[in-house]
Formats: structure tokens, C-alpha cells, sequence
């Protein structure tokens, strides 16, 4: 079995605040994983380590056995929309391109293949007729498309969204996850949601983030965010989840 | 026509538009950019090359010791240190840009009170005047302008990126600090050229009003831009005149005027969004 992700006895910390504490993780390739956990739980953060935006204090993470830094062009990172500046005068096409920056030159025009890749990803998003819009005019489910479409661009194996579905219409957020289906296999994927329904019924995995990292089973997830527990530590969902990957 | 013939009017046109480029290109990043707080920093903080190399000639003799090369230098150092705190202390980027602006100001303050007799022409940085500049000035200008047209020309598409998204632009291999630098160096030397158009004091208000009002009009950066350059054009050659008829500082009225001209926008804005909303 090829491993995407693996963290070993990572931690992470802003100054005095320790957000990660010694996470050893292992994500399969082709695995689709859940990440969930409560709002400042550090989440995001767990993510940043991976894409190399952020560097551990303590503990070795490889993508591809290879450091994050040096693996990153193959990561499409969807952000969380509230990190988005939404007056920011670009053109969907313009934004989807920018997926692709490493091949694409500073000036001039872009490489008909890219721009081509570019407006088909568009299409499959059906946004296609959305290519010259300013950026400023989509609504919430059109712009997590056209981040969807950036983050493919460039054709990675790692695809990350932060709460891809948060407050987007349900006609949009079955495109999303119907799309994030269609990879199965083909490409592995963290997503942050608080949609726990969603969490259940469409990942493989799921990882809890609250200072330790964790896996944990559907149906725990579901009781436990029942009562009010998120941050109960589940260390037999951790051993179960260990046992089953041997 | 006939006060065009005067030489100093003539000088101070070409300035106001050379001013404008500059203003245009790199006011529009500081807008989208979000990035006008930092920019003040930067500007205000230029005295203190302004009042050093002010001492160095009056004081010390240091006949080459132009002002403006002061100004030009503590904008590129401030620039970096700005830089440097943004990159690495993001979250306490808001009181370094307070420090270093407070900072940069009284470093001028202090200089500029050791100089013994008459302060000449200091004022002039501190409110612009752009009556007073000379051909030497302009070539400067034009100079400074170029640097920057060609700058923005050959990595616009790589400002652009990490003026959206730093993050997304890091995974992509870009070399952020680098570009980000660079972006702050051309912030600096745009606001070296507005000094003597518009003064320390009132050189974001040329850099940021043109762009913030061509944003409600267009969502495309290069029109932006371009409306931008026309705007500040507009501003400065409209500002001259009058200061120069009524006798009054030109960079005060071409900071009056385009605060007036953004708020004639906004107001107009409403209205038609009210009556588009009646119908």
C-alpha cells in the first residue's frame, strides 16, 4: 500500500499556544478523509503542515515520501471561503488559471493546453459560461467551484478542501461531492467539514483535530457530536482504525 | 494658454503626470492588496531619510546629499523591515507598522531640529509642491516611472497572484518573499515620486483614492489600472490649476480633490442603486 500522508509525532505551536500535539498520522493513497474537529480546534493547521505552508516544531511529515515542500505542486488546495477577498478584481478564468502558476510565464499570454485544461475544468463544474465574470459577482456554491476547478488545474494526487460545503446551496453541494467521488481512488483527499452527515455518508476515513489527531469511526463521530463531546479522546477508534489497515 | 508658457507650470504638469503612472500601477496593488495602512507606514516613515540626508548637507556640507535620495533610500529600508515583519510576525503586523511609522517620523523630526537657520524647503516634503520642481526632478521621475512600468510588466501576472493569494502562490513554487519585496520596493519608490507632487502627509491619498474609485466601476485589474493613471492624471493637472489661480498649497487641493471626486462616486453609487431598486 503507497502512503500519501505520514506524520510522525508532530507537533505544532503559534508562540506558547500548542495547536498540534505529537500527531502520527498515515493516509493511504487513493483514501478519502474526513477532517473534523471544533473551530479552532486546528484543523486548518493540520492541513497547512501538509501543504508545507507551515513548518512542525518537533516530528517529520513526507508526502510521497518526499517533505511537503518539495511535494506541494502536486496539492490542489481548495481555502475556506471565509480567507477569500471576494472584491478582488479578477475573471473566474483568470482565478482558475492561477492553479497552474509554476507553467505558466509572469507575462504574455497563458499556453493554449492550460487555458484549454482550464476552460474544460470550468465546464465540468458547469461554470463554463462563467469565464469572463468578474470574480466579485459568483455566488458561494459557483466560487467553491471555480476553487475546485483551480485547485485541479494542475492535475495533482492530493486534493484538500476546507470546508468546501459550508453555507452553499444543496444543488451545489451534491455537484461537489458527487465530483469528489468520481476520484475515488484516483486521488486522495482531506476535507475539513462540519457537516458531519456529509462526513459519514461520503468519506473513507475520518481524522478528528483537537490538538491530538485521531481516527475515528462513523458511528462514534455521530454519538459523540450527539453529546456534545468532540473532544473526548477516542484512543479505541484510533487501535480499530490501525488494526483494520494491517 | 498663455500661463502654460510658464515654465514652472509646464514643469509642474509633466510631474503631476508623470506622478500619476506611478500612483496608478502601484496604487492599484495597494488597493487590491489591502495594504494602504502599510503604505502610510512606509511614507511616513521616509522623513527619516528625508531629515538625515537634510543634516548631512546643511549641517555636514554634503553638497550631494539630495533629500530626495534620503527619502528614496529610508523607503526602500522601511519597505524591507515592513516586509520582513509581515512575513514573519503576521500576527503582530499591526503595531510593527504603527512603530515603524512613528519611528521613521521622529528619526526626521530629530535630524531636521539639529539643522541650525533657516529649513528651506523642508515643508515641501512634508505638503509637496509641486511648483517648485525642477528639470532635474522630472528626470528623476521619469526614471523611477520606468523602473516601475517594466517591473510590473514582466511579473504582473506573479503580483497579481500573491496579492490574491500568498498561500496558494506558495504551493505553486513562486518565490512570495521575493515578489512581495519587490512589490513593497515599487510601493516605495512610487510614493518617493508623489513627495514632491503631494508631500509626505497626503501621498495616500493620491495612491489609494484613484484605484478605490475605479474599483466601482470595473472588476478587471488592468482597467484599474489604466482608469487609475487617468483619474490621478485628472486630479493633479485639475489640482495645479486651481492652486496656482487661488494661491493655495497644490497638494492639499489635489488631496481635496480627490477625496471630493470618491465622494461624489459613493453618493452617485447610492442613488442609482436606490432608483434601480424602486424600478
Amino acid at each position: 500500500m503507497t502512503i500519501a500522508v505520514e506524520m510522525e509525532n508532530v507537533s505544532f505551536s503559534y508562540g506558547d499556544n500548542l495547536i498540534i500535539k505529537k500527531a502520527t498520522v498515515s493516509i493511504a493513497k487513493g483514501d478519502f478523509v474526513g477532517v473534523i474537529g471544533p473551530n479552532g480546534g486546528g484543523k486548518t493547521t493540520f492541513l497547512k503542515l501538509i501543504m508545507g505552508l507551515l513548518s512542525p516544531n518537533e516530528g517529520i511529515i513526507k508526502v510521497f515520501d518526499h517533505s511537503p515542500k518539495e511535494e506541494r505542486k502536486n496539492i490542489g488546495y481548495v481555502p475556506q471561503r471565509i480567507d477569500v477577498d471576494k472584491d478582488f478584481p479578477i475573471t473566474v478564468l483568470e482565478l482558475v488559471l492561477m492553479g497552474a502558476l509554476a507553467q505558466i510565464k509572469p507575462f504574455g499570454n497563458v499556453a493554449l493546453e492550460i487555458k484549454q485544461r482550464a476552460l474544460s475544468l470550468l465546464d465540468q463544474m458547469g461554470i463554463s459560461h462563467l469565464q469572463k465574470t468578474s470574480f466579485q459577482k459568483l455566488s458561494g456554491g459557483q466560487l467553491q467551484r471555480a476553487f475546485i476547478a483551480r485547485a485541479l488545474l494542475s492535475d495533482p494526487d492530493i486534493l484538500i478542501l476546507d470546508e468546501p460545503t459550508a453555507s452553499i446551496d444543496p444543488e451545489a453541494e451534491k455537484m461537489i461531492f458527487d465530483l469528489l467521488a468520481s476520484f475515488k481512488e484516483k486521488k486522495t483527499i482531506l476535507m475539513v467539514s462540519h457537516d458531519l452527515n456529509a462526513i459519514i455518508t461520503q468519506v473513507k476515513s475520518i481524522i478528528s483535530v483537537q490538538q491530538t489527531v485521531q481516527y475515528r469511526l462513523p458511528e462514534e463521530v455521530c454519538e459523540h457530536f450527539a453529546m456534545g463531546l468532540y473532544h473526548v479522546p477516542l484512543m479505541k477508534a484510533n487501535k480499530e482504525h490501525k488494526k483494520g489497515k494491517m | 494658454m498663455e500661463i502654460l508658457s510658464n515654465p514652472f507650470l509646464q514643469l509642474a504638469l509633466l510631474g503631476g503626470i508623470l506622478a500619476s503612472i506611478a500612483s496608478g500601477v502601484m496604487g492599484s496593488f495597494v488597493v487590491i492588496k489591502r495594504i494602504a495602512s502599510l503604505s502610510g507606514s512606509i511614507a511616513h516613515s521616509i522623513l527619516g531619510g528625508i531629515g538625515f540626508f537634510y543634516w548631512l548637507k546643511y549641517n555636514q556640507g554634503q553638497t550631494w546629499a539630495d533629500p530626495i535620495y534620503g527619502a528614496f533610500l529610508a523607503g526602500l529600508i522601511s519597505a524591507f523591515i515592513i516586509g520582513w515583519v509581515h512575513l514573519k510576525y503576521k500576527q503582530k503586523e499591526d503595531a510593527a507598522i504603527a512603530a515603524i511609522w512613528s519611528t521613521g517620523m521622529a528619526i526626521g523630526v530629530i535630524f531636521i531640529s539639529l539643522i541650525k537657520g533657516y529649513k528651506a524647503d523642508f515643508t515641501s516634503f512634508l505638503f509637496g509642491n509641486i511648483l517648485l520642481l525642477s528639470t532635474k526632478h522630472i528626470l528623476f521621475l521619469a526614471i523611477l516611472d520606468l523602473i516601475i512600468l517594466l517591473t510590473i510588466f514582466f511579473l504582473y501576472r506573479y503580483f497579481v497572484a500573491i496579492s490574491f493569494d500568498e498561500e496558494q502562490s506558495t504551493m505553486q513554487d513562486l518565490p512570495v518573499t521575493l515578489l512581495y519585496f519587490t512589490l513593497l520596493g515599487l510601493i516605495s519608490l512610487s510614493i518617493v515620486l508623489l513627495l514632491q507632487v503631494i508631500g509626505i502627509i497626503l501621498v495616500i491619498a493620491l495612491l489609494t483614492i484613484p484605484p478605490t474609485i475605479a474599483l466601482v466601476f470595473t472588476g478587471k485589474l488592468v482597467n484599474i489600472i489604466i482608469s487609475s493613471i487617468f483619474l490621478g492624471m485628472i486630479f493633479n493637472i485639475l489640482g495645479i490649476f486651481i492652486a496656482y489661480f487661488v494661491d493655495i498649497p497644490p497638494g492639499a487641493t489635489i488631496s481635496i480633490l480627490c477625496a471630493f471626486a470618491y465622494v461624489i462616486v459613493l453618493v452617485g453609487k447610492k442613488l442609482v442603486l436606490r432608483k434601480r431598486k424602486a424600478a
